[in-house]
């Protein structure tokens, strides 16, 4: 009987199918071969950038992703990681939290990634970073500012590592501020709320009628718009009936533009404030002259306001002399170099980068970045902005 | 209130009977939904947008404001007759969704290609003149409000007039009905299908152009949504018909600022109350609202 086996295997393997054989053994030389051609012994550490490459803010996704590549082009320059190669490559998730989780899927997948920059929007990172954290993958993101981002992974049901983190500050810190300045600055107390229907848009302006009707301030209204209708203005008529003193937005400058010029179309005179994702020339162009006069937060500081930024500034221009830098771009370099800074310690390991970067303490463009246990940014910086004469000026 | 909320779903409603009767003429004639018709209105904005950029430099804002309008619509009407001729007219002789499969991909070619070569940004459209505002018994109606509802109308009734009165639109109509014997009784029934693209586009081009000076910007994707909206009108107003398309258009204008202007929260829930408005019309009135119940042709 065994006998038989063996002389079957042997027909089977030597008779029968040489070609295929022949061919199978040459699929392996050549493997060996394409592997040979980069060192046996090089290591790849691949940053994934995952953020809005298309889009209606495609705009800023593709500022962030200049940035990370400036601060990858920098530290390949230093040589600064003789062990491995570090390499970065860039993911689209338009900006859909289906695609964010597809390509958080993609991104795991590759057992070479070591770390995720990303995403931009709350409604994106949230679902995908429990595809990063099941697979010990550490997440930084740039700009999304919901603050469950972070704290589902105090939430007892989390059983995966703490993986998640970001270097922009909070919408639990930005709304209130609002509040705070529309009611013990401004004395307005009668605030219509809308906001774009968003994780990040319907979370800051939750949080700004909480802080609004702690200080006694009272809403008049809480509504979502669609985006892409365009044309809000039955609502801003209905709003306009209910003689507001302050209109609050949370959303982004594809919808902060038109509701600031609508409403000024339909005569409304209120205080407008704006959620940070409207700091952007766009939201000054599409809005026009409506925006003057208007508030919008930021999270920290912008970078041509900052000292420490100085340098990145310059660096960006002479590397991309026809792009401007985009409001969160200052996020993203800081993102990647924090990731460079552990690197530097750990190697390329998923693990043990998850493990070192809780402690770090990070002396970034946007300033000092040490982590609270949620993995947010310590720095709650926020700035106020009135746009006067067409430009964004700086409050406080 | 409600005559203000009036007022604004008929600027709105206006916006949307003009895309609608590009869709219902080439269903009228073709039996067949034009998708690409709301980048065909994207291209009519970014037509005028550019032209009156370049114009206004050597004409008077009025002037410019009018010859760009007239170029958003050739520019838009040429678009139409170049995707019906090399992207409907070689499948016209194919199974019913060829042409359909054809027309979504000729609108994700155009958004994508306003996407890579024009811009990936908003584009802001300057204020032409200095906008008047009018009161009547309680309600306000601006400058460009009137402009909107006259162009419009002044369109909608040329068409109407055109179609029902010259020679060229018997020929569109005897199209609609039969193009075979249309044909056979000396109609060239290619001509006139490229007819009624250009019209359709036309009238596109001249929307998109409205659209862009009332909000005030312009995207590659500003299509989409309004598209859908007018087709919608398109179906609620009955396909094929042209009247019941510019009805169409100004009813679910009227129904979505009612319901989002008197309804707290409404701006929620607009499109739900249409769209359920829409369902229960086709369900006592599969036809549309001035549609007619036709026989099949076979």
């Amino acid at each position: 009987m065994g006998k038989m086996q063996k002389a079957n295997f042997s027909r089977l393997f030597f008779t029968k199918s040489t070609p295929r054989a022949l061919s199978f053994a040459f699929c392996l030389m050549f493997f060996a071969f394409s592997f040979y051609g980069c060192g046996p012994h090089e290591k790849v550490a691949r940053i994934a950038v995952a953020l809005p490459l298309t889009g209606d803010i495609a705009a800023l996704g593709q500022g962030i992703k200049r940035a990370c590549q400036l601060a990858l082009e920098q530290a390949q320059q230093q040589h600064r990681f003789p062990g491995f190669k570090v390499e970065m490559e860039a993911f689209d998730d338009r900006s859909d939290p289906k695609e964010a989780v597809d390509v958080a899927n993609r991104i795991v997948s590759d057992p070479n990634t070591v770390a995720v920059i990303g995403h931009f929007n709350s409604g994106c990172s949230i679902p995908a970073s429990q595809v990063y954290a099941r697979n010990h993958l550490a997440m930084i993101s740039p700009a999304a500012s919901n603050p469950k981002l972070t704290q589902q992974q105090l939430d007892p049901s989390w059983h995966f590592p703490k993986a998640v983190f970001r270097v922009n500050t909070t919408d639990d810190v930005q709304g209130p501020f609002a509040s705070e300045y529309a009611v013990n600055v401004l004395h307005l107390k009668r605030a219509c709320i809308i906001h774009d229907k968003t994780a990040y848009g319907q979370g800051v302006a939750e949080e700004f009628l909480k802080r609004f009707e702690a200080l006694g301030g009272i809403k008049l209204s809480f509504d979502g718009i669609s985006v892409a209708d365009k044309d809000f203005n039955a609502l801003l008529t209905r709003l306009h009936e209910l003689h507001p003193q302050v209109i609050y937005f949370g959303g982004d400058f594809a919808g902060g533009g038109l509701v600031v010029r609508q409403a000024r179309g339909v005569g409304e005179k209120a205080m407008m404030i704006l959620s940070e994702a409207n700091y952007d020339p766009e939201y000054l162009r599409v809005a026009g002259a409506a925006a003057e006069g208007s508030y919008v937060t930021f999270l920290g500081s912008p970078s041509d306001l900052l000292p420490t930024a100085k340098f990145f500034l310059e660096a960006y221009h002479t590397r991309f002399p026809d792009s401007e830098p985009r409001a969160y771009d200052a996020y993203g370099y800081d993102a990647m170099n924090i990731f460079f800074s552990v690197l530097d310690k750990t190697g390329p390991d998923r693990d043990k980068i998850l493990e070192a970067l809780p402690n770090i303490d990070y002396k970034g463009v946007v300033g000092e970045t040490k982590f609270d246990e949620k993995g947010d940014t310590l720095n709650h910086k926020i700035t106020l902005f009135q746009v006067k004469e067409g430009k964004f000026t700086p409050i406080k | 209130m409600i005559l203000q909320q009036l007022v604004n779903g008929l600027t709105l409603g206006s916006l949307y009977a003009l895309i609608a009767l590009g869709y219902t003429m080439v269903y009228g004639v073709l039996m067949m939904i034009n998708f690409a018709h709301s980048e065909i209105f994207m291209s009519g904005a970014f037509v005028s947008l550019v032209s009156y950029m370049r114009l206004v430099r050597i004409l008077p804002p009025i002037e410019a404001l009018l010859i760009s309008i007239a170029l958003a619509m050739g520019s838009s009407a040429l678009l139409a007759i170049l995707v019906e001729r090399f992207a409907y007219r070689p499948l016209r002789r194919s199974a019913r969704l060829t042409p359909l499969i054809s027309a979504i991909g000729v609108s994700i070619l155009l958004q994508n290609a306003a996407f890579l070569f024009i811009s990936d940004q908003s584009l802001a459209y300057p204020q032409i003149f200095t906008i008047h505002h009018f009161h009547g018994w309680g309600f306000e109606i601006n400058s460009l409000q009137i402009t909107i509802l006259v162009v419009a109308f002044v369109l909608m009734l040329s068409l109407h007039l055109f179609v029902n009165k010259t020679r060229l639109g018997t020929a569109i109509r005897a199209t609609a009905q039969d193009p075979a014997t249309a044909s056979l009784m000396g109609i060239p029934v290619n001509a006139i299908i490229a007819l009624t693209f250009l019209l359709g586009g036309a009238l596109g081009g001249v929307a998109g152009a409205l659209n862009g000076m009332y909000y005030g910007s312009i995207k590659y994707n500003m299509g989409f949504v309004p598209g859908m909206k007018a087709f919608t009108a398109a179906v609620l107003g009955g396909i094929g018909n042209v009247p019941g398309a510019m009805w169409g258009g100004f009813i679910l204008g009227v129904i979505e600022s009612l319901a989002a202007g008197l309804i707290p929260s409404g701006s929620e829930w607009k499109d739900v109350i249409a769209f359920s408005i829409l369902i229960v019309i086709l369900l006592f009135r599969p036809e549309g609202l001035f549609g007619q119940r036709v026989t099949d042709k076979v």
